[in-house]
């Protein structure tokens, strides 16, 4: 085999090579602009096309499976102007806490509650943010961040 | 389930077909550099690494088929190079690296089928550990164990020689990466002071110290440092991601630099390493050998290459594993050097992207984890290769041949294609009991 069809060849590997890497960084990149988790599933988004965040209570059981929207902010306590209402739970205060966002954040505070506010079995001091899996606990109440 | 499943399906199809069509070409570049007809074989070549991978495709597609587009088609392509280097170094070593490119597809196959939810393996952590353990010692073992090169890193049993610690670190890994999500408070916090220093109890972090010591203790036996390396970097860059503290990154520098002043004092073939790497061409005929060879191989090599067949890689003291780099230097230049490091970016931004879409803590660490091992790997031998840094004998993922190392890679591959497809369907008996109970 002459050595001049070698080389041209060889040339028509390489760019074989690197038309495979052009159209893999092309797959990439349609993966990078189409976010892949839960397009299929609970698409539930608020006016402005955020995904909602919402609160299920896991404990105690009579209450277990309760979804509360968090919306931009709303008040967790045991009396009747809070957002949640927890009204059998006699270890959470009257206005025990707030949750809100900001931008594309949520975050918990604890509103000087007597028995405290707890995320993943730590004290909320200051305002914390929420991750989804999170899991806050208001007296004897423990709920799950969930979208 | 979404729209997105066929579209990522067919693009891996199409991409793996690509990936098919390069590697059969280069080994009919191969043969043509010798003889000009077309080798009678390669149809079969052909038809059986098309089947191979439509194999794992199918598999995929049953098994995983939410799962990430990319990483399949990136690892055919790395193994077909391969295996045309390796084959055209020698062809003995390429029939049986075609064996275990077989095997490597089984045992990637096997993985989807028989891991279906990744969090059954953070359940058997210390089933792992153990296993792994025993397979890091097993070398040392007589009657089993096996010198090859100087390093006693194999067991033979029958004819099949393998490497059990290529298998090890994946298991070290996932039971670092299990332990690490139990402890990560207790080790990102510290509870002790000592000085200004806050540090985790002892007994927190012992287990994690144990396991890594023992591993290092019989890598160092065995004279493999830089599997050593490896595994050393891979724990600390893992309690690092787990934890956030710099603090872990800063000790495991100050333990590497400690580490790496003992083992040149107490290694002469650390030295040589050493020599070698600062001032290779004094050494040229006989310690730096290797080295100025490769390097001569990449100079050869120029930009484009000599073309496949057409260079002189035999030169090179083991080119077929360690120096497969420079094989590929010398004959496709630093073009097809350069698309080998591409290929090997594209699938650690994969992995890294499966990591940071996993949902729970135990994936995110596991991916980061398996492909930090496909990372620090390829750096750590083509850093060593091109003189970079001082040389370690590690296998290059997908493409040196060796399959030990081919096996484990492939199983790295589908463990990772499993998270993936986990995370584009979240998590889906979660979801289900919040719909049944939405008010």
């Amino acid at each position: 085999m002459p050595e001049s069809v070698l080389t041209v060849l060889k040339y028509c590997f390489l760019a074989l090579v690197y038309l495979f890497l052009f159209r893999v960084v092309q797959v990439v990149i349609r993966e990078l602009r189409a976010p892949a988790s839960d397009e299929a599933g609970d698409g539930r988004r608020d006016r402005r096309g955020r995904r909602d965040v919402r609160l299920r209570i896991l404990e105690p059981e009579s209450h277990e499976g309760e979804l509360y929207p968090l919306g931009e902010e709303i008040t967790v306590g045991r009396g009747g102007g809070c957002g949640i209402v927890l009204p059998d739970d006699s270890f959470v205060s009257t206005v025990h806490a707030r949750l809100f966002r900001r931008g594309n954040e949520v975050f918990v505070e604890d509103l000087g509650s007597r028995n405290g506010t707890f995320l993943n079995g730590d004290p909320v001091s200051t305002a914390t943010r929420l991750r989804r899996g999170d899991r806050v606990q208001f007296g004897q109440t423990v709920a799950e961040v969930v979208r | 389930m979404s729209a997105t499943l066929p579209r990522r399906r067919a693009s891996e199809l199409g991409l793996g077909i690509l990936a098919v069509i390069v590697a059969a070409f280069g080994y009919l570049l191969v043969q043509l550099a010798q003889k000009p007809d077309v080798p009678p074989d390669l149809w079969v070549i052909l038809a059986s690494v098309l089947a191979l991978f439509i194999g794992a495709h199918v598999a995929v597609r049953r098994l995983a088929p939410d799962s990430d587009p990319v990483l399949l088609p990136l690892a055919a392509l790395l193994n077909g190079l391969g295996f045309v280097t390796v084959a055209r170094i020698d062809p003995g070593l390429g029939r049986i690296q075609a064996v275990w490119t077989a095997v490597s597809v089984a045992a990637f196959v096997l993985t989807l089928l028989f891991v279906r939810r990744i969090r059954t393996l953070e359940r058997y952590r210390y089933t792992f550990l153990f296993v792994g353990m025993v397979a890091l010692l097993l070398p040392l073992a007589p009657g089993l164990g096996k010198t090859i090169n100087g390093a006693r890193l194999w067991v033979g049993i029958g004819p099949v020689n393998f490497q059990p610690g290529e298998a090890a670190k994946v298991m070290l890994v996932l039971f670092f990466a299990a332990y690490l999500v139990d402890k990560r408070e207790l080790l990102a916090r510290g509870t002790r002071r000592i000085g200004g220093l806050r540090i985790p109890e002892l007994r927190h972090l012992g287990p994690l110290l144990l396991a890594w010591g023992i591993s290092i203790l019989v890598m160092v036996r065995e004279t493999d440092l830089g599997q050593a390396m490896l595994l050393f970097a891979l724990c600390g860059l893992m309690l690092y991601v787990a934890t956030d503290r710099i603090a872990y990154v800063l000790a495991a520098v100050v333990l590497f630099v400690g580490a790496s002043v003992v083992a040149y004092s107490a290694f002469g073939h650390v030295q040589t390493r050493v020599q070698t790497w600062i001032d290779p061409f004094r050494y040229a005929n006989n310690k730096g050998y290797q080295l100025v060879q490769g390097l001569f191989g990449f100079a050869a090599g120029g930009f484009a290459g000599t073309g496949l067949g057409l260079g002189n890689p035999k030169q090179i003291p083991n080119a077929a594993t360690d120096f497969v780099f420079a094989a590929v230097g010398e004959e496709l230049g630093l073009l097809g050097a350069v698309a080998v490091l591409i290929a090997l970016l594209l699938i650690v931004g994969a992995g890294l992207r499966i990591a940071t879409r996993a949902e729970r803590p135990f994936p995110k660490l596991f991916a980061t984890g398996l492909t930090a091992i496909i990372a620090l790997q390829s750096f750590v031998i083509i850093g060593g290769v091109t003189r970079t840094i001082p040389l370690t004998g590690v296998t290059l993922p997908f493409i040196s041949y060796g399959g030990s190392s081919l096996v484990a890679n492939w199983v790295i591959l589908a463990l990772l294609l499993r998270m993936s497809d986990d995370n584009a369907r979240g998590a889906p008996n979660r979801r289900s009991t919040v719909a049944a109970r939405a008010p």
